[in-house]
């Protein structure tokens, strides 16, 4: 050993000793923790807190239009929900529009990710992405007004054109044939956008290394896709159907502004329904016992995908 | 993220049993936290006393003076009776200065119709005076009322009897007054009441080659004044509306409101109901039940909805910004719209072109000729949670607003009078081209408001859905859609015991699909 380094030990040695407390409790195992403790805060203050207050309210009859206290109920809530037949068509309706929603958008930004992979000289690439995400960041309430305006039967553009190619107008919004589709498109419009996203970050995961070796052994496309990139970005875009499912499961919004949910119910997602109950009828017991339901929902989306994604591994772990 | 998944480590024993314990805890702090929220009815702020020393008697010597504050009003966004109050406030202003001594500001907080009331109703729920003075609908009375969030008007009339005004009809009070119906007790103080019209193309009345042509197609005269027109039935109308429907030209017979929104197709609807003899709930047992679901009110939701047929696209849509849409850019000769909008129905380039008359009448099933109309309208009602200054500011503010030279201004401003000295105003027939149909709407008997329960979102959610369903062709049978709101609504008030009687079975599960 160099005398340079028996310095240099002495050195670090003499300033351990005189690290500072602050010093000290950085190399500590609580500091982690106290980096947490903002967030932890937050979680268990917002979310926390709220969804135990909701999973307990959801036992009660409470209305705050009542002068009444909250009287316990049992589950008495889950039961009425269980024999609302209105309830369960929402569901259903709710279930094809996710279906729907989240199919299309995923095969389309697929196949739209993979024209940007694949695309990377292509002159205005950078312009044309850029426009291409415009409908994911534009705020539903807005993305809802101006659709509603644009199938306006009088004078939106969208019966112009129409107009012009059948001679007739359809009433995009108000008939019971074309406005669950209606709502469904502009869904599809602002969405498919975050699915090229999710296609792009998982096709960037894909090692090059592995994709050139493919095409040294001259591998088929679908071997391509199989065995080389599904495996690197399958979790990516998972995540993305994952997200998109969850997102498209709560819509309210943008049902809200166009179609209000109508006409009559064609459009009356069950997100749609849990407001009404919480905020026009400001009826909180049973809102909640339906909230907690949809939270489950969630969860088990969640849990499917999951399970999902890991059903191979967990088949060659076996 | 772990390559482990939920579901590729099974559960220990040890993890089961501590799963099982944190959903028993949490279970056991929810009922906790849940039985801890606010209870009971509030007591309301500033309880009457001898006059002078309640604030409900509002500023009566010096307590005020010297001080500043805010006054929070809620009003009723894109209604422009609603508005009219806090444009005019400055005057309130100058005066309370210079009267009482005490300075004071506005704060408008609005919402459209639908949303004011989910806006104004958890803020009084926690017993906030966020909003001092809230311009409700007339429907909201008993959700306002029943809780104890509203001051009693009869309370405040008591102290301050020049509030205590005559109205020119009944339909004011129990309108926007009372609560519960047929009680007397009052709980607001009429702000704007509204009747429903039919807002006519008068220039295209009086064109002579129209008149020719309708003549001619139909074999008589075009009615062309408001004594010709005003007693016209719906039946009579009809073919005025089919002679104006042109969709080459892209102009229709008339519009009315089909919309899910609010109550739009409900207060289009009724009058149709009440046409019939009947109603579209008994106010007295509490049923809905073999009330509205009757083949009468189903034969007339039929003749309604087929009035499309003369509407440009999309009528299931329509609302009283459609109304106003339509009528002002010339796409219909006519549209049923409340008068209260009249001033925006006539835009300068459609002055002395417009005349509005009483919504049109029915033969009823006694072979009268008439018309009850819905009431639309709504009153003001005092925040029971306001400070005694800002209680003191909300009574002085209603005894500024029911002065005879307020209200005069508030008339000319294109607001409506309650008030038998307001309505009965020598030229107010005349003052605008909609006032001599809303005075005609107003006397007694020819308009109706419907519930006032606490309920009445839920049993407004129920039957605009239906309604909106068949005037969209989704149900094709308007006896099911009655069945199905009867159905409902008398579960609804069954479950809150405001009937003794529950819905028959076959009603109980039926749905619209």
């Amino acid at each position: 050993m160099s005398t340079i380094n028996i310095a240099q030990q002495g050195e670090q040695a003499i300033a351990r000793s005189r690290r500072s407390p602050l010093r000290a409790f950085e190399e500590s195992r609580f500091f982690p923790l106290a980096l947490l403790l903002p967030i932890l805060f937050f979680f268990v203050a917002l979310n926390v807190i709220p969804t135990i207050w909701m999973i307990g309210m959801s036992f009660y009859s409470y209305s705050l239009m009542s002068p009444a206290p909250p009287s316990f109920i049992a589950i008495d809530n889950y039961v009425k929900i269980y024999n609302d037949a209105d309830l369960w068509s929402a569901f259903s309706r709710t279930f094809v529009f996710v279906v729907l929603a989240v199919g299309i958008e995923t095969v389309l930004g697929v196949l739209l990710g993979f024209l940007f992979w694949g695309s990377s000289n292509m002159p205005g690439r950078r312009l044309a992405l850029t426009l291409l995400f415009v409908p994911m960041v534009v705020t539903p309430v807005a993305s809802g007004l101006f659709w509603r305006l644009i199938y306006e039967p009088t004078f939106g553009v969208a019966n112009y054109f129409v107009q012009l190619l059948t001679g007739s107008k359809i009433d995009f919004l108000t008939n019971v044939n074309w406005a669950f589709g209606a709502v469904l498109f502009v869904d599809i419009w602002m969405w498919t956008p975050f699915m090229i996203l999710m296609t792009l970050a998982a096709l960037g995961s894909v090692p090059k290394a592995e994709l050139e070796a493919a095409e040294v052994d001259r591998l088929s496309i679908w071997q391509r896709l199989w065995h080389v990139i599904w495996p690197h970005g399958k979790f990516i875009l998972m995540l993305g159907v994952l997200l998109r499912t969850i997102d498209a499961y709560k819509t309210t919004d943008l049902v809200f502004l166009m179609t209000n949910g109508g006409p009559g119910n064609v459009t009356e997602l069950i997100g749609l329904k849990l407001y009404r109950y919480a905020f026009a009828s400001l009826n909180i017991g049973f809102s909640s016992a339906l909230a907690v339901i949809l939270l489950l929902i969630a969860i088990s989306f969640t849990s499917i995908y999951l399970w999902v994604l890991n059903l191979r591994r967990y088949r060659e772990g076996a | 993220m772990s390559d482990k998944s939920l579901f590729q480590t099974p559960l220990s024993r040890r993890q089961l049993l501590k799963g099982m314990a944190a959903v028993g805890v949490a279970a056991v702090a929810s009922n906790a936290l849940a039985a801890c929220a606010p209870a009971g009815a509030p007591a309301p702020a500033g309880a009457p006393g001898p006059a002078g020393t309640s604030p409900l008697a509002g500023t009566v010597g010096d307590e005020m003076r010297g001080k500043t504050l805010e006054l929070s009003l809620a009003v009723i966004a894109g209604w422009p009776p609603s508005q009219l109050p806090v444009e005019m406030f400055p005057k309130f202003a100058e005066m309370a200065k210079e009267k009482y001594g005490y300075t004071v500001t506005v704060r408008k907080t609005e919402a459209p119709f639908a949303a004011l009331f989910q806006k104004v109703a958890p803020t009084l729920a926690s017993r906030s005076q966020e909003f001092n003075l809230i311009v409700s609908d007339s429907q909201w009375l008993g959700a306002l009322a029943e809780p104890g969030w509203i001051v009693k008007a009869d309370d405040v009339y008591a102290l301050n009897p020049e509030l205590d005004i005559e109205p020119f009809s009944s339909l004011v009070v129990e309108t926007y007054q009372v609560y519960p119906d047929g009680s007397g007790q009052r709980w607001g103080f009429p702000q704007m009441p509204d009747t429903q019209g039919l807002f006519v193309r008068k220039d295209l009345l009086e064109d002579p080659a129209e008149q020719a042509a309708f003549e001619a197609r139909y074999g008589r005269k075009l009615p062309t004044t408001y004594e010709e027109l005003e007693p016209l039935t719906v039946q009579e109308w009809e073919p005025i509306f089919e002679f104006f429907t042109r969709p080459e030209q892209d102009f229709y017979g008339t519009a009315a409101q089909y919309s899910k929104e609010y109550d739009f197709f409900s207060c289009a609807y009724h009058p149709y109901v009440y046409a019939t003899g009947g109603d579209i709930w008994d106010k007295t047992t509490g049923n809905v039940v073999g009330v509205l679901n009757t083949d009468a009110n189903a034969a007339q939701l039929e003749y309604f909805v087929s009035l499309q047929k003369y509407q440009p696209p999309g009528s299931p849509d329509f609302g009283i910004g459609e109304m106003i849409d339509l009528f002002t850019q010339g796409k219909v000769f006519s549209a049923f719209n409340w008068l209260a909008v009249g001033l925006f129905m006539i835009p300068p380039e459609l002055e002395g072109k417009v005349l509005a008359v009483p919504h049109p009448k029915f033969i009823f099933p006694d072979g009268e000729r008439k018309v009850i109309g819905a009431m639309g309208g709504q009153p003001w009602v005092i925040n029971a949670f306001n400070d005694d200054d800002h209680m003191r500011v909300c009574i002085d503010f209603l005894k500024w607003w029911y002065q005879d030279d307020t209200q005069e201004e508030f008339v000319q401003k294109g607001g409506l009078p309650w008030s038998k000295k307001g309505v009965n105003a020598p030229g107010f027939e005349d003052l605008k081209p909609y006032t001599r149909a809303f005075k005609y709407m107003l006397e007694e008997g020819r308009s109706r408001d419907f519930w006032h329960l606490p309920e009445y979102a839920e049993l407004l959610a129920i039957q605009q859905e239906a309604y909106s369903a068949y005037a969209s062709g989704q149900v094709t049978d308007p006896k099911r859609v009655l069945d199905y709101i009867a159905g409902r609504q008398q579960a609804l008030l069954f479950e809150k015991g405001r009937t003794q009687t529950p819905p028959p079975d076959e009603l109980r599960n039926l749905t619209l699909m």
